[in-house]
């Protein structure tokens, strides 16, 4: 029986993966472009749940972290002829240094407190890179290079695949680690980890500034993708986008942002055929979930899973 | 001089106008422990009321900015019934809630009033000479006024009423609250209510000033809770003070500063209140 | 076998429609401009399709949002390109969103015919597949903006700049000429979709400007109209709406109130002016269609390259892009404000461009009086007191 289990949960995933490999053969351009969209989204809200669904801290950061690693990385591109390659590295460690900053500023705060610290971060950046704009060209927005000299979708999806399934097996393997316990307990209960003597405080500086970590190579691989890196990557429009995706997907279970993204970004092109209603209705579905499902899309068919008796 | 005078009158009226903001989210933090973040959302969707009420339907201002803030009295009810309530308790979702609540208004206001600013009616046109030094427009005195008696209206009400009172026992201990006869749900509503209500008073103070926007709601979020922030959750003096330092700060800072920049200071003063002193100037030390 | 088919895209080919794209903002700030634009698409194609369409079929338009952004506006363009797989795309009113949709035309090798974004760059760029029919910063500050300030005796000028691609490459241009033509002036910035101008307009005060020169598009410009009036800095000191269209839209007299008396904005369509037969064809169709005048000028600028695009296609005989792109480079077409010729110089911005006189137009008694050039006047400038 745990044999059944075990290669299941290898299986399962490794099918996907292969899967996960064809679609450049079939996909017309618009659709693949769809697609790595989407697995820049599954980056986002699977790091963005690490925090929030696993330990609870609420962050309107996320996309700010984004937003530095696009930027920063965009920045050097454009100035300093910076390799994207290189680029991004240095992105992400920025971010993951500004994540780790803003992790200490909150330690003393509640849930409250910070989420307003990290909505206010988020609006300095987005106004400093707006003002900036010698550097950072503001909202006429800041052209980059891309990442192969050829440019070619496939080429893209690749990169953004792999990316976005390292992610998933390093969040994977943080959540299964004692790392990752101590996260869900400070989650139940802070009051009875801390007593236990799990350093409630480091659990959630180190969550925060993975999470940061991974925003931050997330933009600056968006930012070269489209070879345009805008205001909106670090806006609390994206953020709303994130967080929707792993509400809606499942905050707290792994495979929930991954669904919500996925699921979230292809509706999206369908609904927008008949206009720009599709935050609004996204907006409604996560009100609903969050009243009323709050383990989101996973968390449902979990249950009817069950239900139906397939285990 | 008379520079210096117009930028510091300025970031008197806004900062009056930002604490009335102000008040509306004080009061759901301190009795509820939820931050509104739809607190925007709700001063736009009162300015666009008072707006069709007096200009498609050609009701006086004087009846339509009232029945304006009455119906989003309504609204905060119903929004605090659905959905706060049952994430009472739970400080994650209902951020969460009301953040998502704070998007679907502002696609909604999108849709239902279209993307242009919709201006109500001034009720005084024109400026006033201010001792002879510069040159004020005339609502903005009016807002200013209205904006003055509707805080000593407040501060009546929450000094010296039974609501008030009941209000003041359940922000400092809520458990003791209901054993002494309060019914805290029914406060909890009328006072979501009446947060938004605020919420909807300031928007049909500014909105003959400054026309709503469905895009302008954030800001206005963003400035109410600095003020909160600043002044400390659940005083009502100190969104007075919070609101006339963040007015002034915000004016003269554009003006001798940099006018680019004019929304940073609010938020760099959020920033160091929430690292140094959490508990704001007001507040009380949690 | 379904599912395949459409996500290979094989289901946007309409064999019996040729679509025509267009990119321009729906949403956002100047949205009123996509009203303008869909309705003066809607011209354009009364007029195609009444002559038989292109090539023998009807012509369609696909019109996506821009919101006014530069990563929407290039998404927009990717996705008709893409999606759509149109032969052409036309439009724009941002220079900004322009700018990037100039590079997506370019990677995939769309033909793209700009309307009514100004930035020098666009064509300076000298991109093979990039037009423009229509107005250009230095065009229009060179043989405008700035000569109707030197002519009119103005003495000191007030420059205010929002912070985008359009606003700083015009402001640039302005100073330089201002320099040039030894007239005195100071510049300020504001934020792009700016609401409380007091602080702006009180610095301005103490310089003392008989003329402002607003380039701010969007609703801003309302606002700052109308709070100019307020601190008592205009009428003595004229506004010109370096864009035009916000001083056009609905919203204006309602947002601006009195304050909008004398001021003065760029246009290239008047009522009285009518510059080819085109132009009058084109007035009374609106009429009759939208029961009003025509106000806002952007209708006639996207009905221009409407009508652009159609006649390459025609003469392209195909639908291949590099035909299409020859047969632009030959266009000799009457439009609404003139005879659409584009320019082939490397090396600046005249390369693919064709600029289309203008008009500064003041609004007295509500009413539109063009004021410059001298030759198109219907009425005399007045200066405020």
């Amino acid at each position: 029986m745990v044999d059944n289990m075990e290669t299941k949960k290898i299986l399962i995933p490794l099918l996907f993966i292969i899967l996960a490999i064809f679609p450049p053969f079939f996909l017309s351009q618009y659709w693949l472009h769809v697609m790595i969209i989407s697995l820049f989204y599954v980056m986002m809200a699977s790091s963005w749940n690490l925090i929030a669904g696993y330990t609870g801290q609420v962050s309107f950061a996320h996309a700010a972290f984004s937003g530095v690693g696009a930027y920063v990385s965009g920045m050097l591109a454009v100035n300093l002829g910076t390799s994207p390659w290189l680029g991004i590295l240095i992105g992400a460690t920025v971010a993951a240094l500004l994540g780790l900053g803003l992790g200490f500023l909150c330690i003393r705060m509640g849930g409250i407190y910070l989420s307003l610290t990290t909505l206010g971060f988020s609006e300095i950046l987005r106004i400093i890179i707006t003002n900036e704009d010698q550097w950072t060209r503001g909202t006429m927005g800041l052209q980059v290079p891309g990442f192969f000299v050829e440019y070619s979708k496939a080429s893209y999806y690749y990169l953004f695949l792999i990316v976005a399934i390292l992610f998933l097996i390093l969040i994977y393997w943080i959540i299964h680690s004692e790392m990752g316990l101590s996260f869900r307990a400070v989650l139940n209960d802070e009051l009875a980890a801390s007593s236990s003597g799990i350093d409630t405080i480091r659990v959630r500086i180190s969550a925060f500034t993975i999470s940061s970590a991974m925003a931050g190579m997330a933009g600056g691989l968006y930012g070269h993708y489209l070879m345009l890196i805008t205001p909106d990557i670090p806006s609390l429009g994206q953020m709303f986008l994130v967080l929707a995706m792993a509400v809606i997907g499942g905050m707290g279970s792994f495979i929930g942002p991954v669904v919500g993204a996925f699921g979230l970004e292809i509706l999206s092109e369908y609904i927008r055929i008949y206009g720009e209603y599709h935050v609004l209705i996204f907006g409604l579905v996560a009100l609903a979930v969050a009243r009323f499902a709050p383990e989101g899309m996973v968390g449902i068919i979990k249950r009817r899973w069950k239900k139906g008796g397939f285990s | 001089m008379s520079e210096f005078l117009m930028y510091l009158t300025n970031g008197v009226v806004m900062g009056v106008i930002n604490a009335i903001s102000a008040i509306g989210v004080s009061l759901i933090v301190g009795i509820m422990k939820v931050v509104n973040f739809a607190h925007g959302e709700l001063y736009i969707f009162a300015g666009y009321f008072s707006y069709h009420l007096s200009v498609s339907l050609g009701l006086s201002p004087l009846l339509a900015m009232p029945l304006s803030v009455f119906f989003i009295f309504l609204l905060g009810i119903l929004m605090e019934r659905t959905l706060i309530r049952p994430t009472y308790g739970d400080e994650m979702y209902s951020l969460i809630i009301t953040f998502v609540l704070s998007i679907v208004l502002q696609n909604a206001a999108l849709l239902i009033f279209g993307p242009y600013p919709n201006k109500p009616p001034n009720l005084l046109s024109g400026a006033t000479n201010i001792f002879g030094l510069f040159h004020y427009g005339n609502q903005r005195l009016l807002s200013f006024g209205l904006s003055i008696c509707i805080l000593l209206s407040i501060f009546y009400l929450i000094k010296k009423t039974w609501f008030g009172k009941s209000v003041r026992a359940i922000s400092q201990d809520r458990g003791m609250a209901s054993l002494v006869g309060v019914n805290h749900l029914k406060i909890n509503m009328v006072s979501f209510g009446l947060g938004a209500a605020l919420a909807g008073t300031a928007g049909v103070l500014i909105a003959p000033i400054f026309p709503v926007t469905p895009t302008g709601s954030s800001a206005i979020s963003l400035t109410a809770f600095v003020v909160v922030v600043l002044g400390g959750m659940g005083s009502l003096k100190g969104c007075v003070i919070g609101g006339l330092v963040l007015g002034i700060l915000e004016n003269m800072g554009a003006a001798y500063i940099s006018t680019m920049y004019r929304h940073i200071f609010g938020f760099i003063i959020l920033i160091l209140v929430l690292v140094f002193r959490p508990w704001g100037l007001f507040g009380q030390k949690a | 076998m379904m599912l395949m088919m459409f996500l290979t895209g094989s289901w946007a080919l309409a064999q019996d429609t040729i679509k025509i794209g267009v990119v321009g903002p729906r949403t956002g700030p100047a949205a009123a401009t996509g009203k303008a634009f869909e309705e003066g698409i809607a011209i354009a194609l009364d007029h195609i399709n009444a002559k038989g369409g292109v090539l023998g079929k009807k012509v369609e338009v696909v019109f996506e949002d821009t919101g006014g952004v530069p990563e929407k506006a290039a998404a927009a363009f990717e996705k008709l390109a893409t999606r759509d797989k149109v032969p052409i795309v036309v439009g724009e009113s941002h220079s900004s969103s322009a700018l990037a949709q100039i590079e997506v035309a370019n990677r995939y090798k769309v033909p793209f015919i700009i309307c009514e974004a100004w930035h020098d760059d666009i064509t300076k760029k000298n991109y093979r597949w990039v037009f423009r029919a229509g107005p250009v910063n230095s065009g229009v500050v060179d043989f405008y903006i700035a000569p109707f300030v030197k002519e009119n005796g103005f003495k000191k000028v007030a420059i205010v700049r929002e912070n985008s691609d359009w606003g700083v490459g015009i402001a640039d241009r302005t100073e330089t000429n201002m320099k040039n033509m030894g007239i005195p002036f100071v510049t300020l910035k504001v934020e792009r979709e700016g609401k409380d101008f007091y602080t702006e307009l009180t610095k301005l005060k103490a310089e003392n400007p008989d003329i402002i020169l607003a380039y701010i598009y969007g609703t801003g410009l309302h606002f700052f109209v109308s709070q100019a009036n307020e601190v008592g800095l205009s009428p003595k000191a004229l506004i010109l709406d370096g864009a035009g269209p916000p001083s056009l839209w609905d919203t204006f007299w309602k947002n601006v109130g009195k304050a909008g008396e004398l001021e003065l904005f760029m246009s290239s369509m008047h009522e009285k002016v009518h510059l080819t037969p085109t132009s009058r064809k084109f007035w009374e169709d609106y009429k009759k269609k939208f029961g009003k005048d025509p106000t806002d000028y952007k209708t006639r600028s996207i009905y221009n390259v409407v009508l652009v695009a159609a006649d390459a296609i025609s003469r392209a005989k195909s639908t291949n892009n590099e035909a299409i792109v020859d047969a632009l480079e030959k266009t000799n077409l009457e439009v609404t404000t003139g005879i659409v010729k584009f320019g082939l110089k490397q090396g600046t911005y005249e390369y693919h461009q064709w600029m289309p006189p203008m008009l500064v137009v003041q609004w007295q008694d509500q009413q539109q009086i063009v004021v410059y050039p001298k030759e198109a006047a219907t009425g005399a400038l007045k200066k405020g007191k």
